[in-house]
């Protein structure tokens, strides 16, 4: 594998990791809020 | 009737998600990655996700939860809601239901190969296959396409179908809730499971063969990653990567709109969106591009790589990967995972392709989901028959044209102009961020007006300049299969025509009762 194919799996993985950690952190920390105000 | 909702915000991000996350995430992209330009076709690919798949994924989002509201679940009902001047309207949203029930006819029947390939795997009952002939003669003969030392007939097929199918409408029966909700909240984890599994066994292969050591596992994803310039210069790559987005995730299906129906107003979509369509990429991009490819790489090397490559998805995941799977330690129990991991993607999408039809039965003639799965359940196995006993003459291909990819693209297009235009960017955008829990970037007011409508109808003119004309004039179709493909149509436009029938008649009643 070329450099360059290490720099394009390395980024298109760190993009969509960053997607997904960001949408399930934000997701599951709405999902506590939500039950604090419930309470 | 109560309507039916989620049990909670993460189910339905499940349930999307497991909409989304189909055979495609784990057989079509690495295929269409390796032809157009390896980790280059990552940039129009990335290009399509922005700009034509998140804005889809909110737009299906917004106008689902906002038809709910006014008690739809399908197209016909939302799209009217969305422009109650136009009467014509509604009939476009058949579109919505017509397209997920064809897909549902026969990708309920390949779902069921995958069901019945895992007990194979456990069973050994391929062991015997050690070349790509025999492969294919054992997939051959369990489809019935001909008589073999493996098969001498359809019954082992139909017998998975059947089983397949009952376990679809059984969970479609179920409810929202119960039913689907819960087979995502336990299928998408183990498909996560079995694919993590997969991907760590096929990275730490190195080289299979000691005498051929670039045969290794690393120059498998070099052929998958390292970048053909050139490629990018080719607008048959770019209309590829957009076509890979639009598919891996559900857009312009109308299952998203029925899902999302069943949220209440001040749930999020802006988030759930995202998250959606995060999950499906991480099961595309990171588990789907580590597996088929680098394995069959190093197995089979830099040479017949590419022939597998050119043979297409299909052959990729029931001949290629049982036969590099079988050449490992556990062979049985990694070809058990590989095929349950598809089943189970198979059986998320299948049962959410299933739900606009019930949900139309539901909300529109009033009937329980009991009643509506089991009236859904008797039609489709009907349909399901020519599927099954005319394979190989064209049926699947020409219902898998008009359903999975035709509907597909003119539905997204209709529903795209419709929300930004008709409907209006301001009230949309309004819609989007009611209860949300993000706030979108302002560049996707302007992406959403102009730049995703003109994505879609470029994909629409190429596509159907490219692909659309040659199929519907029968240009590569066999002789001997035209009859066939004439009387799949036949029945298709009977189906269009008795579902635009049931709209009118909705309708008609609703008019009358408000007189």
């Amino acid at each position: 594998m070329t450099l360059a194919g290490w720099i394009f799996l390395s980024a298109s993985w760190l993009v969509i990791l960053g997607l997904f950690t960001f949408s399930l952190f934000r997701t599951l920390r709405s999902k506590d809020q939500n039950n604090s105000d419930r309470r | 009737m109560a309507k039916q909702r989620w049990g909670s915000s993460l189910g339905i991000i499940l349930a999307v998600a497991g909409s989304a996350i189909g055979l495609g995430n784990f057989l079509r992209f690495p295929v269409q990655a390796a032809r157009n330009g390896g980790g280059a076709f990552m940039i129009p690919y990335f290009v399509a996700l922005f700009l034509l798949g998140l804005p889809l994924m909110w737009i299906e989002w917004t106008i689902g939860r906002f038809g709910g509201g006014f008690g739809h679940s399908t197209a016909p009902g939302m799209f009217h809601t969305l422009w109650e001047k136009n009467k014509f309207i509604k009939y476009f949203g058949v579109i919505g239901i017509f397209g997920p029930l064809v897909i549902f006819i026969y990708y309920v029947y390949v779902e069921s190969w995958l069901l019945g390939y895992s007990f194979f795997a456990l069973a050994g009952k391929y062991n015997a296959c050690t070349t790509e002939q025999t492969m294919t003669a054992f997939l051959q003969g369990y489809q019935g396409l001909v008589k073999n030392e493996f098969f001498n007939g359809i019954g082992t097929a139909y017998i998975f179908f059947l089983i397949t199918f009952v376990l679809n409408i059984v969970i479609v029966y179920m409810g929202i809730s119960k039913g689907i909700e819960k087979t995502c909240e336990y299928a998408l984890p183990i498909l996560f499971v079995f694919a993590i599994v997969l991907v760590v066994r096929v990275l730490t292969i190195g080289a299979p063969d000691a005498s051929k050591p670039d045969w290794n596992v690393i120059n498998g994803l070099g052929y998958l990653w390292n970048p053909q310039w050139s490629a990018l210069k080719d607008a048959k790559v770019w209309l590829a990567a957009a076509g890979q987005i639009f598919f891996t995730l559900s857009c312009g299906i109308g299952v998203i709109l029925t899902y999302a129906s069943y949220l209440t107003k001040q749930d999020d979509v802006a988030l759930s969106g995202l998250a959606a369509a995060s999950a499906n990429e991480v099961a595309e991009v990171i588990l789907g591009g580590s597996i088929v490819i680098p394995a069959a790489f190093a197995f089979f090397g830099p040479i017949a790589i590419s022939q597998i490559a050119a043979g297409g998805a299909f052959n990729l995941g029931f001949v290629t990967m049982p036969l590099v799977l079988q050449k490992m330690a556990f062979g049985n129990i990694l070809g058990f995972m590989w095929f349950m991991l598809l089943f189970l993607a198979g059986i998320t999408s299948s049962i959410s392709l299933a739900q606009p039809a019930v949900a139309f039965l539901e909300d529109e003639f009033n009937l329980s989901a009991k009643k509506a799965s089991i009236t859904l359940g008797a039609a489709t196995f009907i349909l399901c028959q020519p599927v099954i006993f005319l394979l190989g003459r064209g049926v699947l291909d020409e219902m898998d044209f008009w359903g999975g990819t035709f509907c597909l693209v003119v539905f997204a297009t209709i529903e795209t102009i419709l929300f930004a235009w008709v409907f209006g960017m301001e009230k949309a955008w309004t819609e989007m961020h009611v209860g949300s829990d993000i706030t979108i970037p302002r560049i996707y007011r302007f992406i959403i007006k102009f730049i995703t409508p003109v994505f879609l109808l470029l994909i629409l003119g190429f596509w159907f300049y490219q692909q659309g004309i040659p199929f519907i004039l029968l240009k590569s179709a066999a002789k001997e299969n035209v009859p066939f493909i004439i009387a799949t149509r036949l029945m298709l436009v009977g189906m269009f025509i008795l579902l635009g029938v049931l709209v009118w008649i909705v309708w008609r009643r609703r008019g009358r009762s408000q007189i």
